[in-house]
Order: C-alpha cells, then structure tokens, then sequence
C-alpha cells in the first residue's frame, strides 16, 4: 500500500448566520466525517464559525473568467443536482457562496453560475451539493463555543506594546532597582 | 454547603485537576510527532481542552481551601511531589503509540461524559457552571476520539492489532477511574458531585457498543493496580522532574 | 512563432494584472518560472513552520507555569496550523503535499536556518517569539501581499496569528529583563545566541539576491531583504535597550543622520554552512520529521484503508 497523505477537502466557513460561507482552505483527510472534525481544529480556534463544509476536491470544479470561455459545451451528460457556487467577486478575498443552481455536470453549473450570478467575477467554484459533510447544525455549541474561550490565542491578551511604551517613557523603576 | 465536606470536595476536585492536566501533558508530548500534521493541530487541541480543563478545577479547589486562586494552581502543579498527586494512574503511564494514547483519550473522554452532567447538576453553584462548560468541550472530544478508534479498529490488521494490545495493557487502569474514595459517598449524599462508581455501567455500555464497530471485545473482568489515588508508578516521577524542572530552578519568581 | 508571440503577449498581460495589483488564481496563466518559484517558496515557508514547531515543542513540558504551558502548546499547534495553510497553497498550484513532505524529507527541499540552532534554556523561548516571530510577521506582512492570491490569503490568515506569537515571547523576555539577576543573565544569553541568526533569517544582502528584482517585478517580494532587516533592527533596539538588554555587536551604532541602526558584519559563512546542513540541529530537526513521519506510516495506512471498506460497503 502506497503512503499518502490522505485526498484533499476543501473548506467551507460560515463565520456567522447572516454571511456566506467562505472558502478557508483545505484539510487532507481519509474521509468526509475526518474531514469535518479536522477542519474545525484547523480554522476555527478562533471565533467566529457558526457552520463548517467540507468537500472532497475531486469533487471541487473551479474556473477562472478566462477559463469560463474556454470550456467543454456539456453536452446532455449526467443527471441534474444540485450545486453550491462560490465566486469570487474582488481582486483580494476569498471565495464566497452566492447561491446555488441545477445542472447535469460542473461544466454545466459553471455556465449557469456566471449566467444566474452576474457581476464581476474573477474566479468561479462549483461543488455538488450531495458531495458536501456539513457540520451538525444542533451541535454548534460543542463546535464552535469552545473557541471563545481561548482568549490567549489573541493578540489582544498581552499588554506588551503598552509595557514598552511606559518602560521607555520611564513610567516603571529602571530595571535591577527592585 | 457544610463547613466539614468543603475540604472533601476541595480533594475531589484536586483529583480532576490532576487527572486533566497530566494526561494533558501526555498529550502535549505528541505536538510535532503526530503521523499527520492534522492531527498535530487536532490532538494538541484536546490538550489545550485538557489544559484548560485543569485550570478550571484547580481555580475552584483553591477558592474553597481559601488560597489565591491565581497563583495556587501554580504551586500544585509546579511544586508538589508525586507521593501527593490525586491523578489517577492511567494518565501518567508513558504516551506509547498513536494507539495506545487514542485508546486513553477516549476511555477518559467516555468517562467524562458519564460523569459531566450530573457534576453540572452540582448543588454548589460554581462547580456545575464549570462542568456545564467543559460538558461542551467534551462532546466534541468524544466525537474525535470515537471516531479514531472505529478507524484504528477496523483499519489495517496492524492497526487492528496495536490497538488490541493497548487495550490489553490500559483497561485495568481504566477501571481505576470508577473507583469511589472514600470521602466521595458525603459529597454524593449533598449531591455536591456524582459518585464515580456510579458512571461504571454507563461507561461500559458506550465502550462495549464502540468497541462493537471497532471489532473489538470489551474484556472480561480486570482489577485496577491500585483504588488509591495516592498510589503512583514511577512513571510520574519521571514526568514531574521533566514538568516541574524550570519552575523548581527559579522558585517564587515571575514567569 | 505565432506560440512565441502568444506566450510574450500572455506575458505581458500577465505582469500588467500584477502592476494594476490583480491576484493571480490558481487557472488563471503563469509564466512556468512563476509558478516554480513560487511552489518552491511556498513549500519552503510551510516546511519552515513545521520544522518550527520542535525547537519550542521541545519545552512545552518544561514550561514553569500553567499559563506559559498552556500559551505554548497553543502557539506551537498554531505553527502546525500555519504550515497547513501553506501547503494548501502550493497544493493549488498543483503538487502533492506528499511529494513536498518527500522533498523534505530527503533534504531535496530546505527550510529557514533559523529553526537548526538548539534551543538550549527556557529565556530561547521569550527569544523566539520576540525575535523570530517578530521577524517573520514583517516578513508575511510583506507576503500578504503577494500577487498570488492562495498564497497571500495564507499569509494573511497567517499574520492574523502571529501578532500573539511574538507578543507572548515579548511578554516573557520583559519579565525576565525586569525580574530576579539570574533571569535577566538567562534572557540576555539567549539573545547572544538567536541575536545573530534572526538578523541572517531576512536573507543574504541585496546585492547578493539575484532573484529579487525578478520577484518584485511579479508581486512575490515587495521590500528587500535589507529593508526588512533594517525595520527589524530599527524597531527592536530602543526596546531591548530600554529593557536594560544588549546585543552582542561591539559595532552597533545609531546613525542619527539617516535615523538607522547600523550594525556590524553578518557572518555569512556560519549562514551557508548551516544551510547547508552543517547547523547545529540539522540533523536532530530531520531526524524527529522522519521519526514522526515513520511512525506515522501504520495510522495513515490504516484510515486509507478504512475509508477504501466504508467505499466499498457503500458502493455494493
């Protein structure tokens, strides 16, 4: 048996129930329910997360505008499904969900998805719906709570720059005359 | 709460704080060596839990035998030899292989869902509160730890096979942890915490139905080393000197 | 000649997005030279941080109290953390993770220099994070940045938690300079020994970076080693000073006409032998990866052929 490092999944964050998910990142797993689990240790440590995907990679269709023109006519290949559609609408940011579409291949989501989701985009991403392991909605709590409390992983928690600051200002004894 | 069971359950909590932060400590051990770097961040996340977890404890154990509970904790940890350690034995012995320290975690992790809801059912307040919290943290400890043992389990007959033979040294250990102390049936009787032998049956039953998916056999009977939380191996000493040895060199100065 | 043609106007489309300040996305064309320096950055900065994560792991379970302990397991696992989001992006541009861990593995791949000395006392640690992570937030600042967009989206993500990373080490080394005789002596030894190295992690002078001009032309650098260093310099001194530390550079002076530290000559000889392998840990650093990766084997084994089964099951 050949060593890997497990397939890729692509990560899905919603960091709070009025923003979409967003694309974080990828963890390598052996599977969706490791995946998910490994995600969250990955990205969110931190608040917020209200939701966490994960899809398999292989399963990840991503086109730039460019390539948009480029592609394949689909054809009448495959059964109609659902996908999730992801774009990215600004030179910086990540990849954002705009909504979903119905269509028989990703070729064909990628179509419909530059068509139903106008605007300028620069990247697309298509994912079938049923390929997506979405974290337990009732288990929130047990998911992401944990992350808030761990106000030592913010920067925030160390007063240092003040320290500095009033040491130069020579707000504190010179050091050695304690 | 009456004046005479404060100092029992200042002891019931020292032995949870001790249990948490030296099998946190193990657990520590494997950040940079786990076999994948997911789990070098996942499994060192338990150990952030645990970690925090021991303070908690601690925190509360201080309040009640009336020391600053910011810098108590640090005395315990730091400056107690092993004879005075309230850990059960389980969570000193040495991290083994990725089977043998997965395999701890989960047996721990089942047992704190046993015993977490009725501990937040506590009659003294900031207990329950505490263990409501960790109650949280814990679900989802026990959801990745189940989840490695049915993959460990029903891998690989070499995954099969380690984890078999972790089983095999770890489950009289394990037992220890349903042993009540003898000052525990007080505390139980006020309903201040649950009494440990009391989660036994519960515990069995959720590791008999995983064990099940993992195709392992629950083992038959079995006797803990030791029903002494004062009891310890030698492997604690070793740990100690390695935990306490920077705190011990510059004793009383700020970190 | 109509390909040549074709691949000089992609060319200098492909650095007209990058001069208007477009990201480049994983699909989007790239000139193969892009590509392959940027694979190799990328996979040298996540090796780096995993790598990273032994010199300061080492002394988690010597930390000398609970909140030290507990602040660095959870910079270490952030380490770990900041290595997955890099080889995510050098993954997007098409290599397996797996054949990066090989590369490094078999010492094809290098990491930063930084991480081959020893950290031999508990003020390393305070040292570590003022320093090093100081370092390298400038270093990622610049990064964030980058005209690559997976790469500069990690970086980002990257910068975010790095500020703790330093200012917990920071935190420390001032309590140390400002506490008992012997911490102080502990904090100033160890910035004898990581004073040098840290200033050596910003790479070789300009004048001996061939490949800057090039990098900056396509967004990957946007400051010069030297600049970057100089920045280091210049922020850090009046702190360790005003903390009662030194460093040990008998030519460091303080030009007042340019407003800049100047310091003495870099031993560029220590920094190629260690690169090359002759460091003081490189040996230690890549024995524990491969033990770890070793031991790893049978786990990783083992999910690949539990998901195969659950696969299978599903599929009949």
């Amino acid at each position: 048996m050949t060593d890997t490092q497990w397939p890729r999944f692509y990560v899905f964050k919603q960091d709070t129930a009025d923003s979409p998910y967003l694309n974080c990142g990828s963890v390598h797993a052996s599977d969706g329910e490791m995946a998910l689990l490994n995600a969250r240790d990955v990205f969110v440590r931190r608040p917020d997360c209200v939701s966490l995907w994960v899809a398999p990679a292989s399963h990840v269709t991503e086109v730039t505008v460019d390539g948009l023109e480029a592609l394949e006519s689909p054809g009448t290949s495959g059964q109609e499904q659902d996908y999730e559609v992801f774009t990215k609408s600004a030179s910086k940011g990540q990849h954002a969900r705009v909504g979903q579409v119905v269509a028989s291949s990703p070729a064909d989501a990628l179509r419909k998805a530059s068509e139903a989701f106008n605007g300028d985009s620069w990247v697309w991403m298509v994912v079938p719906t049923s390929t997506i392991v979405a974290s337990p909605e009732d288990e929130g709590p047990a998911w992401f709570e944990a992350a808030r409390d761990k106000p030592f992983r913010h920067q925030s928690f160390y007063r240092t720059e003040r320290l500095i600051r009033e040491i130069k200002a020579g707000q504190h004894d010179p050091p050695g005359d304690e | 709460m009456k004046t005479d069971l404060k100092p029992q359950l200042a002891g019931y909590l020292l032995a949870m704080a001790d249990d948490e932060i030296i099998l946190a400590h193990r657990n520590s051990e494997w950040t940079g060596h786990a076999p994948i770097l997911e789990e070098d961040i996942a499994f060192t996340n338990l150990a952030v839990d645990e970690m925090g977890h021991a303070g908690l404890w601690y925190r509360l154990h201080a309040e009640l035998v009336d020391e600053d509970p910011e810098t108590y904790p640090d005395r315990l940890v730091f400056f107690r030899e092993a004879p005075f350690f309230r850990n059960v034995q389980m969570v000193e012995l040495p991290r083994g292989d990725w089977a043998f320290s997965m395999l701890r975690q989960y047996l721990f992790d089942v047992a704190e869902s046993v015993w977490l809801p009725g501990l937040a059912d506590s009659s003294y307040q900031p207990l329950a509160e505490a263990a409501s919290k960790i109650a949280r943290e814990e679900m989802y400890h026990l959801r990745h730890t189940q989840a490695w043992i049915r993959r460990l389990g029903r891998g690989t007959p070499e995954s099969h096979r380690r984890l078999s033979q972790a089983l095999d040294e770890i489950w009289p250990y394990a037992l220890q942890l349903f042993v009540t102390q003898p000052t525990d049936k007080d505390l139980a009787a006020e309903g201040l915490v649950p009494l440990r032998s009391a989660g036994r049956e519960a515990w069995l039953a959720k590791v008999e139905a995983d064990f099940k998916a993992s195709d392992l056999a629950l083992p038959e009977g079995g006797e803990p080393p030791t029903t002494d939380r004062r009891a310890h191996s030698e492997h604690l000493v070793g740990l100690l000197t390695e935990m306490q040895s920077v705190a011990r060199a510059y004793p009383g100065v700020s970190w | 000649m109509v390909g040549k043609q074709g691949d000089q106007d992609k060319l200098a489309a492909f650095e007209d997005r990058i001069a208007r300040g477009e990201k480049i996305e994983p699909g989007d064309w790239m000139p193969e030279a892009y590509r392959k320096q940027l694979v190799r950055m990328i996979s040298q900065h996540a090796h780096s941080e995993v790598v990273g994560m032994l010199p300061e792991g080492g002394w988690i379970t010597r930390a000398p109290n609970l909140r030290r302990k507990l602040v660095l397991l959870a910079k270490v696992q952030d380490e770990a953390g900041h290595g997955q989001y890099l080889y995510h992006a050098a993954e997007t541009l098409g290599v397996d993770r797996q054949e990066l861990l090989e590369a490094l593995l078999t010492e094809q791949a290098k990491y930063s220099n930084i991480f081959n000395y020893p950290t031999l006392s508990w003020a390393d640690i305070g040292i570590i994070g003022y320093f090093v992570d100081g370092a390298a937030i400038l270093n990622q600042t610049m990064l964030a940045r980058c005209s690559f967009g997976p790469y500069s989206r990690a970086n980002i993500r990257i910068c975010a938690e790095e500020s703790f990373h330093m200012k917990q080490g920071k935190e420390m080394v001032i309590r140390m300079a400002r506490g008992t005789p012997e911490q102080k002596q502990m904090v100033q030894d160890a910035i004898n020994r990581w004073w040098w190295p840290t200033l050596m992690m910003f790479g070789p002078h300009d004048s001996n970076s061939p490949n800057s001009p090039q990098l900056i032309r396509w967004g990957i650098k946007t400051r010069t080693n030297d600049e970057l260093r100089q920045t280091f310099i210049d922020n850090l001194i009046p702190e360790l000073h005003a903390l009662g530390l030194t460093v040990p550079d008998p030519d460091l002076s303080f030009d007042e006409g340019a407003g800049h530290w100047t310091i003495g000559e870099i031993d560029w000889d220590e920094f190629y032998r260690v690169i090359h392998g002759d460091g003081p840990c490189n040996k230690e650093r890549l024995d524990a990866r491969r033990q770890a990766h070793e031991d790893g084997r049978w786990v990783r084994e083992a999910l690949a052929a539990y998901a195969e089964r659950v696969e299978t099951a599903e599929a009949s």
